[in-house]
């Protein structure tokens, strides 16, 4: 082909420009409510991390520093959720027919590894403490726990209420929850042995989206239900981040409480001086972490298993029912429904029919049955019997 | 069955494993080695890795559908692997922040004897671990080793990465593929002979580039479905093993290092630890320093406290560097992208290539789990009665690139027809959802044209006004909206082709 202009720049292959590439992820995570609480979070915590480090190696006191590293870990599972938020968004292509919607999905599960790992940790370390007590400074503990705690109490702020973005006039389901497991921000006391990592014990990032209002401290189950869209009257929109969102909202619940744990058990151990209370407490706080973090497991596994949308569970045997009943239909066969990512099912299934059926009339009335039910990506194959 | 092995073989790997994490529970108690519970701690976690796979294992062998999964438990491999894979990046994490608290800190290793003796019973278990596993997940299951088993420092290692390991499976399939052949409970695969030939009659339009790419490893895949699943299990299996070998040879160098230049200080006599951070320890000897003469004991150099790190360090690299292959893999996978071996382009454009075939919309194409490839698209074609034809065609056509579980749907050209396009109008109608993100807002820009129909999840389809729905309006803008994306396509390959 023949250049129509002087500037060859334009025929050349993209130079990899690195800031260009930078400033373009900078404006695609600005642009979305959701990424841009994220970062924004995620650079609250990495500098209450640094600080806490140049404050430990100032005064010298390891378990400062190994605080600020633990809270470096804790902002990884922010930025997996981050880069799971932008890239979730890119357009799809060759190698992804399907883009990268599922990246939120993935994110949500290993956010939810992770912090399955991070409680093994903690359980691991204190029963290692509870054996073998080593020295506790309490001195420096306790403002930094309680600095942890408001950086947490911000970020659970922060995200709970961009989980109740939007209302399905008045129903119960909010997509609100984030799964984007808060890192439970461990603002914990990691900081010299003596203290117990926050564990976020409880899920009650109300998985099912209870109004704006609620308080997050009333909730306290963990609804491994899927009635979480409501199909008919949504206005989906936060849906897509729904899985990110709970993940990194159940880390920083996590590290609340792995804050408040430390901090109710420095002052049990300087009034009572009872120095179990700390390898208690942190065995308490993983187990509550590892409680927690079951239904968002749960779910992103059944989406990454491609297992059947729990909440079409009830109504996809009526619809293969009205399908059969269809003029000319004579059998449905495999039908395999899954989950792409929140809300968005895909669907495919084999239709019997006789050879005298109109097969549009067929596909049309197929495709309205299932669209009531949520199921918007169908295929329909369509086999006509020999006579 | 290709899976007993496996089973048997990671529980007799988890048998041992937690075994000697009792054995390490228990000494540590007996010796009061804080390290020693650690990695004990450690061993823990390797029996947890093996837990997973062996549940994955025990999952993906019911490949029928179930009521709930309709695709079988068989992505459970998959999901096995990543979480492996998860796995052994937190816990290299955490070894990195132990690692530089001990840089900061130094530790003497007390008891360094008892140390060796438990670090070499942990890394004979281990070198048990990577035999078992090396046949599966290095080189092909009879015995040429692509990874080398023991040697730890993992220069052998470095072979076993992504860039190899696509022919590694292919070798793997090719001599596992005998064993297997019968056991893939499979649609049928085709005995090996004839692939190639039917593969060549349908390259008419193909260059011969697409003859290797899909000549050779659709069919070899084919052999092993299951068992390349199992394949993607295991290594992360191995990896962990290795991981934890390479943790027991770095426990033991570092034990005998100690023991043979190491000087401690004896309890009794006055000595200088000059390694420690230990302030009190310093300020206690500066002031008693003066009072004594020459006969200062020193504690032995110091840099052999810095071993441990370092080779913590090393052993992090190593592992990280052999586990992200893995790790984007399951990753991909789970992510439905298009597998490897298969080009979207040459794909449609072949199948737009067949005779009666007329255009073809939203091609999707994913992997569930080793070479279980499932295909899904809309074909427009003429009119029913010659659509069985077409049907069977592009079934033959799929079957020849190795899949095989596909869904076509027919989407008929005449005035009545039911097109993409009155589709997608029909679920606009009801609830006009930008939830049709990944794909279904064809009719909304079809200048995109049939490669490109997945929009990002942002795009609104068009508003159309909920009325009822009446063929006549769907019949206007289908045809309309019809005809043009056809001719758009054209131009846009034409334009990125000779770019």
């Amino acid at each position: 082909m023949l250049p129509l202009s002087i500037k060859d720049d334009e025929y050349k292959p993209a130079k990899f420009n690195l800031v260009v590439k930078l400033s373009g992820w900078f404006r695609s995570i600005l642009a979305d409510k959701t990424s841009r609480n994220l970062f924004f979070f995620l650079c609250l915590n990495l500098s209450f991390a640094f600080v806490e480090l140049l404050y430990g190696i100032w005064s010298n006191s390891l378990g400062l520093i190994s605080d600020s590293f633990h809270m470096f870990f804790d902002c990884t599972a922010l930025l997996a959720g981050l880069a799971a938020s932008v890239i979730s968004r890119w357009r799809s292509n060759d190698s992804f027919s399907y883009g990268y919607v599922r990246a939120e999905v993935l994110a949500g599960f290993v956010n939810g590894l992770f912090l399955i790992f991070t409680a093994f940790f903690i359980f691991s370390e204190g029963v290692e403490r509870a054996l073998e007590p080593p020295d506790v400074h309490h001195d420096r503990l306790l403002p930094v726990s309680i600095a942890g705690l408001l950086v947490n109490l911000v970020g659970i702020f922060v995200f709970q209420h961009g989980g109740h973005g939007h209302s399905h006039g008045g129903d119960d389901h909010g997509h609100s929850h984030s799964l984007f497991n808060g890192s439970a921000a461990h603002g914990h006391s990691h900081g010299g042995h003596g203290h117990s990592h926050g564990g976020h014990g409880h899920s009650h990032e109300s998985k099912h989206g209870h109004d704006h209002g609620h308080s997050h401290g009333e909730h306290g189950h963990s609804h491994d239900d899927q009635h979480c869209h409501d199909d008919h009257m949504h206005t989906p929109g936060k849906g897509s981040s729904k899985q990110i969102l709970q993940g990194v909202f159940l880390h920083i619940v996590a590290d609340t409480l792995g804050s408040v744990g430390v901090i109710i058990s420095a002052i049990l151990m300087q009034k009572y001086d009872l120095m179990i209370a700390d390898p208690i407490c942190s065995m308490l706080i993983a187990l509550l972490i590892g409680v927690s973090v079951v239904p968002l497991l749960r779910e992103s596994i059944g989406i990454l298993m491609q297992r059947t949308p729990p909440s079409l569970d009830h109504a996809l045997p009526e619809c293969y029912q009205r399908v059969q009943q269809l003029q000319g239909v004579y059998n449905l066969q495999e039908p395999h429904f899954w989950t792409l990512c929140t809300d968005v099912y895909i669907g495919t299934l084999k239709l019997l029919v006789a050879p005298d059926a109109d097969s549009r009339w067929i596909l049309s009335q197929t495709h309205n049955i299932f669209t009531q039910v949520g199921v918007r990506q169908l295929y329909v194959q369509i086999e006509v019997a020999a006579m | 069955m290709a899976c007993a092995p496996n089973r048997v073989r990671l529980l007799c790997m988890l048998s041992l494993t937690f075994g000697f994490f009792i054995v390490e529970v228990v000494v540590s108690r007996i010796t009061s080695s804080l390290a020693m519970l650690s990695d004990s701690f450690h061993m823990l976690s390797d029996v947890i890795a093996l837990v997973v796979a062996l549940v994955a294992v025990r999952f993906a062998e019911q490949t029928q559908s179930t009521n709930k999964n309709t695709f079988g438990w068989i992505r459970a491999e998959v999901m096995g692997a990543l979480v492996n894979a998860v796995f052994l990046t937190a816990l290299c994490f955490t070894i990195i922040l132990e690692a530089i608290e001990r840089f900061t800190e130094p530790h003497e290793i007390e008891k360094p004897e008892v140390v060796i003796g438990v670090g070499a019973l942990g890394l004979l278990v281990n070198l048990l671990g990577l035999c078992l596993f090396h046949g599966h997940a290095g080189g092909g299951g009879h015995g040429h080793s692509h990874g080398g088993h023991g040697h730890s420092h993992g220069g052998a290692k470095k072979h076993k990465n992504g860039k190899v390991r696509r022919s590694e499976t292919l070798e793997d399939s090719r001599s596992a593929g005998e064993e297997t052949n019968n056991l893939v409970a499979n649609h049928n695969n085709s005995p090996n002979g004839v692939n190639p030939e039917r593969k060549a009659v349908d390259m008419c339009h193909s260059d011969s580039l697409d003859l290797q790419i899909n000549g050779s490893t659709p069919y070899d895949e084919l052999e092993n479905g299951h068992d390349a699943a199992s394949q993607l299990n295991m290594r992360g299996v191995f990896l962990h093993v290795l991981g934890d070998a390479l943790g027991s040879v770095i426990v033991v160098i570092n034990a005998i290092i100690f023991v043979f230049v190491w000087k401690p200080c004896e309890p009794g006599t006055v000595c200088e630890n000059p390694c420690s951070g230990q302030h009190c320890a310093d300020h206690a000897l500066n002031v008693s320093s003066p009072l004594t003469n020459g006969t200062l004991n020193k504690a032995g150099p110091c840099w052999v406290l810095y071993l441990d790190p370092t080779l913590c360090i090393i052993m992090v690299c190593i592992l990280l560097y052999t586990t992200y292959p893995l790790l984007k893999e399951s990753a991909l996978i789970l992510l439905q992208t298009v597998p490897k071996q298969i080009d979207m382009h040459q794909l449609n454009a072949r199948l737009r290539d067949l005779e009666g075939v007329l255009a073809v919309h939203e091609l999707h194409i994913w992997q569930l789990a080793g070479s279980r490839i499932i295909a899904t698209a809309h074909i427009k074609c003429h009119d029913p009665t010659s659509y069985m034809d077409v049907a069977k065609r592009i079934k033959d056509f799929f079957h020849d690139e190795g899949i095989h579980a596909t869904t076509i749907q027919p989407e008929f050209v005449t005035v009545n027809s039911e097109s993409r396009a009155s589709l997608c109008e029909l679920s606009c109608r009801t609830q006009c959802a930008p939830k049709l993100c990944c794909g279904a807002v064809d009719t909304a820009k079809p200048l995109e044209g049939s490669l490109e129909s997945k929009k990002s999840c942002e795009s609104k389809t068009p508003t159309l006004p909920s009325a009822s729905v009446t063929s006549l309006e769907i019949i206007s803008e289908s045809v309309e909206e019809t005809s043009t994306p056809e001719s758009v396509v054209i131009i846009t390959r034409e334009v990125e082709s000779s770019l």
